[in-house]
C-alpha cells in the first residue's frame, strides 16, 4: 500500500491564477484517495486580505497549503525549491501551462525550470502541461504581435519543452499533443492523461430549469485570447432580430495577463442592461451559472489546451458554440465532445451559429447530452487513479534502482524508466546539460534557418 | 459489447468483444461490481474481440485492477489488438496493468 507524501505546485482558489480550478478538482479528489498520507499544496502568494482555506475535513486525506510563488515573480525558483526541499515529498506534480509563472518572458522561464530542478534534487517528478508551445497561436493568444518576438519566443518554448522533459514524465490531456511532443522531441517520457470532468456523476439539467429570458453564456478568464467584444457584437446583432428577449452572461474575471480588460467592457455596456457582467464565479455558484445557461459560447481567438469549460459546460449537458480554429474541432470531437461551430472574427457568423442552437430545442438537447455522456465516461476522479499509478511506478523503478536490480523493459518501450535513468537520480551531469545543448542548438539551427530566408528574400526584392 | 466469462481453476476470464467505450461500458461496469468481490480477484480480460477502447473503458479496467489487487488479486489482459495496444501505450497504462500476448500467459503468470 503507498502512502504517500505528495508536493503539488498548483494554482488553488481563492487565487485566480489560470488552472486554479482544475487545481482545485484535482486536489477535491486526490484528498479521497486511500494510499495518499499527505498533499502540500505550492500555491501562488493571495492579495492581502485573502486567504486560503485551512480547515480539515476528517475522513480526507491532510491538506497542507504553502503560499510561495508569485505571476511575475524573479523568485519563484529559488521559493519553490526551498519548500520542497524542507517537505522531502514522495512526488512533486506541476499544474502548469506555459504561461503559468508569468506572463512576461523571464519570469515565466524562471517558472518554468523549477521541474526540471525538482527533478535534479532527487525528487520524483511529473508535470501535468496544459498546453504546448506546438500548438499556441501566440499572435491570437495575445502574447507577440512582432513576428521576431513570435519565433523567438517559440524557439524557447522549444528549449523550455526540452527541459520539462527532463522530469519523470510530462503529462498531456489531448492524444494529439503526445504525439506532437513524441515526434518533435523524440522522446517518451510522455504520457496521455485526459482532462477529465470535475464532477463525478453531475445531474443532466433540464430545459424546464433554463432561466427566462434564455442566457447565452461564456465562462472563463478573459483579455488574452477570450475576448468578448465580438460575442457582445452577436448578441447585439440577435437582440435586433424578431425573437423573445435574451441574457448574456460573461461570467468570470481578468486573465492574469489582461488587467482591467472585463472592466472596460462592462463600462461601454453599462447601458445594456440584459448583458450581464458575474465578476468572479465562487465554487459554489458554478453549478447555478451552467445551469441556467441556454448555450455555452466559446469567444476564443486562439486555443491553448483542451478546454476546462468545455468539460463542465458536457458535465451540465450544455449545448457549445465554439470558433472554427486550429485543430479545435478535431481535438474536442477526440474528447467525445460536439457543438456548433462558427467563423472566428465575424460576429454575424457568431450570432448565426447561436440562433441555430437557441432556435432548436431538439439540436440543443442532441449536443448537450452529447457532450454529457463525453463528460460523465472519464471523470477526474478516475485520471487522479492514473496519476496514483505512475507515481507508484516511479516509485518502485527508484526502488529497484536503489537495490541494485535492472530496470524492467516493457517490448516495444525504450526503457522501463521513462527517461532511461533511474527516479530519483540526479542527472545534472548527463540529460539536463545534454538537453539544454539540444535546446540551444534547436535555438542556433531556427536563427540560421531565419536568416537564410531572409536573405533569400532580400536577394528576391 | 458482448461478454463471455470462463474459468480455468482459480482464474476467471472475461472475454469481450465488440467497441469498448463510453456507450458500450455498461454491462462491464455492471459484471465487475457483482462479480469481482464475491466471484473473483483473479481475472484475465481477453481483449481479442476488441478493436477500440476510450478513456472511459480504460478507467473501468483500472478500477477493476485496483479492486482485485485490494483483495490480493491481480487483473491480467491478454490478445491486446494493435489500435488498443496503442491507447495503452500513449496512456502508458502498460507499465501499471499486467499485460500478456496470449491468454495462457496471462492465466499462468498467476500461479497456485
Amino acid at each position: 500500500m503507498l502512502n504517500l507524501k505528495i508536493a503539488l505546485i498548483t494554482t488553488y482558489p481563492p487565487g485566480n491564477g489560470s488552472l486554479n480550478e482544475y487545481g482545485y478538482h484535482f486536489v477535491r479528489f486526490l484528498r479521497q484517495k486511500t494510499g495518499v498520507a499527505e498533499i502540500t499544496l505550492l500555491t501562488d502568494d493571495l492579495p492581502e486580505g485573502q486567504s486560503y482555506p485551512t480547515e480539515e475535513t476528517p475522513g480526507l486525506v491532510p491538506l497542507q497549503i504553502i503560499p510561495c510563488w508569485k505571476f511575475e515573480s524573479w523568485h519563484n525558483p529559488w521559493r519553490i525549491l526551498k519548500v520542497i526541499r524542507h517537505l522531502k515529498p514522495d512526488v512533486v506534480l506541476f499544474n502548469i501551462q506555459f504561461a503559468s509563472f508569468g506572463s512576461k518572458k523571464i519570469p515565466a522561464s524562471l517558472g518554468l525550470l523549477v521541474p526540471m530542478l525538482a527533478k535534479v534534487s532527487g525528487y520524483p517528478t511529473i508535470v501535468l502541461l496544459h498546453n504546448i508551445m506546438e500548438t499556441i497561436d501566440l499572435k491570437n493568444a495575445g502574447f507577440n504581435s512582432n513576428p521576431l518576438m513570435e519565433k523567438l519566443t517559440r524557439l524557447f518554448g522549444t528549449i523550455f519543452t526540452r527541459l520539462l522533459l527532463t522530469t519523470d514524465w510530462v503529462a498531456l490531456t489531448i492524444p494529439k499533443y503526445v504525439e506532437i511532443v513524441e515526434k518533435k522531441y523524440h522522446t517518451h517520457n510522455v504520457l496521455l492523461a485526459p482532462h477529465g470532468s470535475f464532477e463525478d456523476s453531475p445531474a443532466l439539467s433540464l430545459e424546464a430549469e433554463l432561466a427566462q429570458p434564455l442566457q447565452i453564456m461564456a465562462f472563463g478568464k478573459f483579455g488574452t485570447y477570450k475576448k468578448v467584444e465580438q460575442l457582445i457584437e452577436a448578441f447585439r446583432l440577435l437582440q435586433s432580430e424578431n425573437r423573445p428577449p435574451l441574457e448574456l452572461v460573461i461570467a468570470g474575471t481578468n486573465s492574469p495577463n489582461a488587467p482591467g480588460y472585463l472592466e472596460g467592457l462592462q463600462q461601454k455596456c453599462s447601458e445594456e442592461k440584459n448583458i450581464r457582467f458575474t465578476g468572479y464565479v465562487p465554487e459554489e455558484a458554478v453549478a447555478r451559472i451552467f445551469g441556467e445557461a441556454a448555450v455555452v459560447v466559446f469567444p476564443y481567438t486562439s486555443t491553448t489546451g483542451s478546454s476546462g469549460v468545455l468539460h463542465q459546460a458536457g458535465e451540465y449537458g450544455k449545448a457549445v458554440v465554439l470558433p472554427r480554429i486550429g485543430d479545435l474541432a478535431e481535438i474536442i470531437s477526440e474528447e467525445g465532445y460536439t457543438g456548433e461551430f462558427f467563423e472566428p472574427g465575424d460576429p454575424s457568423a457568431l450570432a448565426e451559429a447561436i440562433a441555430k442552437v437557441l432556435d432548436n430545442p431538439e439540436r440543443r438537447r442532441e449536443i448537450g447530452t452529447q457532450n454529457y455522456i463525453a463528460a460523465r465516461g472519464l471523470p477526474i476522479a478516475e485520471v487522479v487513479d492514473w496519476y496514483l499509478l505512475h507515481f507508484q511506478a516511479l516509485l518502485e523503478l527508484r526502488d529497484q534502482s536503489a537495490n541494485g536490480a535492472a530496470l524492467p523493459q516493457p517490448s516495444g518501450q525504450p526503457s522501463g524508466q521513462p527517461s532511461g535513468q533511474p527516479s530519483g537520480q540526479p542527472r545534472v551531469s548527463g540529460i539536463t546539460i545534454l538537453d539544454f545543448g539540444l535546446g540551444i542548438l534547436d535555438c542556433m539551427v531556427a536563427i540560421a534557418l531565419n536568416l537564410k530566408s531572409k536573405i533569400k528574400k532580400s536577394k528576391i526584392g | 459489447m458482448h461478454l463471455e466469462l470462463r474459468k480455468i481453476e482459480s482464474v476467471s476470464i472475461l472475454e469481450l468483444s465488440g467497441r469498448f467505450d463510453a456507450y458500450e461500458v455498461g454491462p462491464v461496469v455492471e459484471w465487475i461490481n457483482q462479480n469481482m468481490e464475491a466471484f473473483t480477484t483473479r481475472l484475465v480480460i481477453n481483449l481479442s474481440g476488441v478493436k477500440f477502447v476510450d478513456s472511459t473503458a480504460l478507467a473501468t479496467l483500472v478500477q477493476g485492477m485496483k479492486r482485485c489487487r485490494q483483495q490480493q488479486g491481480d487483473l491480467h489482459l491478454c490478445c491486446l489488438q494493435q489500435p488498443v495496444r496503442i491507447i495503452f501505450e500513449l496512456t502508458r497504462l502498460d507499465r501499471a496493468i499486467d499485460i500478456f500476448a496470449t491468454e495462457r500467459e496471462a492465466v499462468e503468470t498467476f500461479g497456485d
